[in-house]
């Protein structure tokens, strides 16, 4: 049950359905054409709005910047969205809560960070009850920089995810997502992002037993999403060279 | 109908009739009414609820924790966050026991600007609470969603106001110890005046829309009774209380800014039901428009901050010494209360405590749920207005 990114499949379960079956391919020859235009234009958002954030989400799915015309309708429940947007600050006690929702949620699925909070922490990182980026548990694939971002912000976002579905769909998605990296000089999670090399794999593993209530008794397990695994034997302390400073902030930047 | 006499908060579950059907209920962490992460296990005979058990703490930040590390200059955007649907009553709250302790005097100007965006921020956390309130009642696809989609029109156009004058849409940061940092237009002027025409005139066509309505009557009526005497051994301030017949408003009682030199009109409401609080919510916004307009013109000239600006962030030092001071702020008494000689020698502060409304009201739902069916509960909710982030901090 580990997540990982790099595994995740994109392929439309209905596509491998449809191609198998003889003639039907012929048919529908742009099936996979009319799939993708169909997942890149109906997501579905499902708002993990905690904070401030989720007010402007509410901003951006009203009125003057109206999500719905691109086909993205906000729903309450996980299990009919394709799409979390996590808005504002993930604490230690709602971490858990967001990685079962985010289990529940039906792949393909895709996972928008917005703001500073969601993406590092902003300066609740150090406190003791935050959680320094949700991409310590759950994969992101768009990061939408601000405090909070501008409606027209998450709007841009959520059309760089249209265009990430498609490139994904037509294998043509030659660069990773950027990501923002966090600068030398301040704290560095406990536990690795989910693009960090050095992360134990096990810790997702963990982190999905944890958050569906497995393995560590009924109680979801909350230290378990912020700390690292207790290792018998120290792990080898990975090379301390700085990140390259040329890619590190055009996604953060303003 | 349900009243609050007689409704026990610390029923014991396990001593209730053991034939009845009973059922628990977790309304949240993750609930699109809840208004942020806010957790209400309810227990259900049948469908009324006969406990509610509130349960806070999945926005916890440790702001105050935080407070402590930074300096006062630093803490002013911070502070932003807590109450996130009207930002500029945090800073001010914490400007306002600064400046009590330094002895700082604020220039007029800076006076008039602080309340001008005082009521206009009660203006647009109203707005928005009402159009959120639309929805808790209607669902996004039941018809809620045009009272939502028009008070999100008419609040835009009071977030650009501010946007024009600080250049964020929330979480401006525009307060400073001493006074404020951006300074009022002419053009402000004159975007305001028409804003207000307009929201004015909207605000009629709201009242219209839910009070010709036989079923927003029907869902707020005689729903969520909170007696006035609760009220007041609660903690609850602000609309609240003014809805349960508690007629205090700190703007007349213990005037801050310029309020002393105004008349502020403040409106009370016997029933203390759901119905009555959005009448008195209305009536505010109708109050901060006729304030914003009363003393739009005559905003003196002169400077806005009222000492010398500092060019370090650990400029302003409280060595020792405790104050508090309070603001009502649009769900009731904001206050901050800050004891100096922290880090630094008294950049920070040693302990600062803020004293929010959010929390008081979210307390009170143990007395208001029980008996009440679980799609009532959301309407009490609702009209509640907690906001988790002043709740959690």
């Amino acid at each position: 049950m580990a997540v990982d990114e790099t595994q995740r499949t994109y392929d439309h379960p209905l596509y491998q359905h449809v191609e198998r079956m003889p003639g039907l391919s012929v048919a529908l020859g742009n099936i996979d054409q009319l799939l993708t235009w169909g997942s890149a234009n109906s997501l579905w958002i499902f708002p993990m709005a905690t904070s401030c954030c989720g007010i402007e989400f509410m901003a951006a799915a009203a009125s003057a910047v109206d999500l719905d015309r691109m086909g993205s309708i906000p729903r309450g429940t996980p299990r009919q969205c394709d799409v979390m947007v996590v808005a504002g600050t993930i604490t230690v006690k709602m971490a858990p809560r967001v990685k079962k929702l985010w289990e529940q949620m039906p792949e393909p699925k895709w996972c928008v960070a917005m703001g500073s909070c969601a993406i590092s922490g902003d300066f609740y990182r150090d406190i003791y009850s935050v959680i320094p980026g949700i991409d310590t548990f759950i994969p992101v694939d768009v990061y939408v920089p601000g405090c909070p971002p501008n409606p027209e912000a998450l709007m841009h976002g959520l059309l760089r995810l249209q265009e990430k579905i498609r490139m994904l769909r037509e294998g043509k998605l030659t660069r990773e997502e950027l990501r923002p990296e966090s600068p030398p000089n301040l704290n560095r999670p406990a536990i690795g992002r989910l693009h960090d090399p050095e992360r134990d794999p096990l810790t997702s593993e963990e982190q999905t037993d944890s958050a569906a209530g497995l393995g560590f008794g009924d109680n979801l397990n909350l230290a378990r999403i912020r700390r690292p695994r207790p290792t018998a034997e120290p792990r080898p302390q990975p090379g301390a060279e700085p990140q390259p400073a040329a890619d590190s902030d055009e996604e953060s930047a303003p | 109908m349900h009243s609050v006499t007689g409704v026990d908060p610390h029923l014991d579950i396990e001593s209730y009739d053991p034939s009845a059907d009973l059922m628990v209920l977790n309304l949240g962490p993750q609930h699109p009414s809840t208004h942020g992460v806010f957790r209400v296990k309810l227990y259900l005979d049948g469908e009324i609820i006969i406990k509610a058990v509130p349960y806070a703490g999945y926005l916890h930040r440790g702001v105050e924790k935080l407070c402590e590390e930074l300096t006062f200059v630093q803490v002013i955007p911070i502070v932003d966050k807590n109450d996130y649907v009207s930002p500029m009553m945090n800073e001010q709250a914490i400007a306002m026991a600064c400046e009590a302790m330094l002895g700082i005097e604020v220039p007029p100007r800076a006076l008039y600007l602080r309340t001008i965006f005082a009521e206009l921020q009660r203006l647009a956390s109203h707005l928005l609470w009402l159009g959120t309130f639309g929805m808790d009642l209607g669902g996004a696809l039941g018809g809620g969603a045009s009272l939502f989609m028009y008070c999100f029109r008419e609040r835009e156009t009071v977030l650009g106001l501010f946007e024009e004058v600080t250049g964020c849409r929330f979480h401006y940061n525009t307060h400073a110890v001493g006074g404020n940092r951006h300074d009022i237009t002419p053009r402000f002027t004159q975007d305001t005046k028409a804003t207000l025409e307009v929201i004015e005139k909207r605000i009629d066509e709201y009242v219209e829309i839910f009070s010709s309505n036989g079923i927003y009557r029907d869902r707020t009526w005689g729903i969520g009774v909170l007696d006035g005497e609760l009220a007041s051994s609660l903690g609850i301030t602000g609309p609240l209380a003014r809805a349960s017949g508690v007629d205090h408003d700190l703007r007349r009682d213990a005037p801050y800014h310029i309020y002393g030199e105004l008349e502020v009109n403040v409106f009370t409401e016997s029933a203390g039901d759901c119905f009555a609080r959005t009448l008195v919510r209305l009536n505010e916004m109708r109050e901060s428009i006729r304030i914003v307009r009363e003393i739009i013109d005559s905003v003196p000239e002169g400077p806005i901050l009222g000492m010398k600006p500092g060019k370090s962030p650990g400029h302003i030092k409280i060595d020792a010494g405790q104050g508090y001071s309070c603001l009502e702020s649009p769900r009731g008494e904001l206050g901050t209360y800050v004891i100096g000689g922290g880090n630094s020698r008294g950049a920070s502060a040693y302990r600062l405590k803020i004293r929010s409304p959010s929390l008081h009201a979210a307390s009170c739902i143990p007395y208001l749920f029980p008996g009440h069916t679980v799609s009532d509960a959301v309407a009490i909710l609702g009209t509640l207005d907690p906001i988790m982030g002043e709740v959690d901090r």
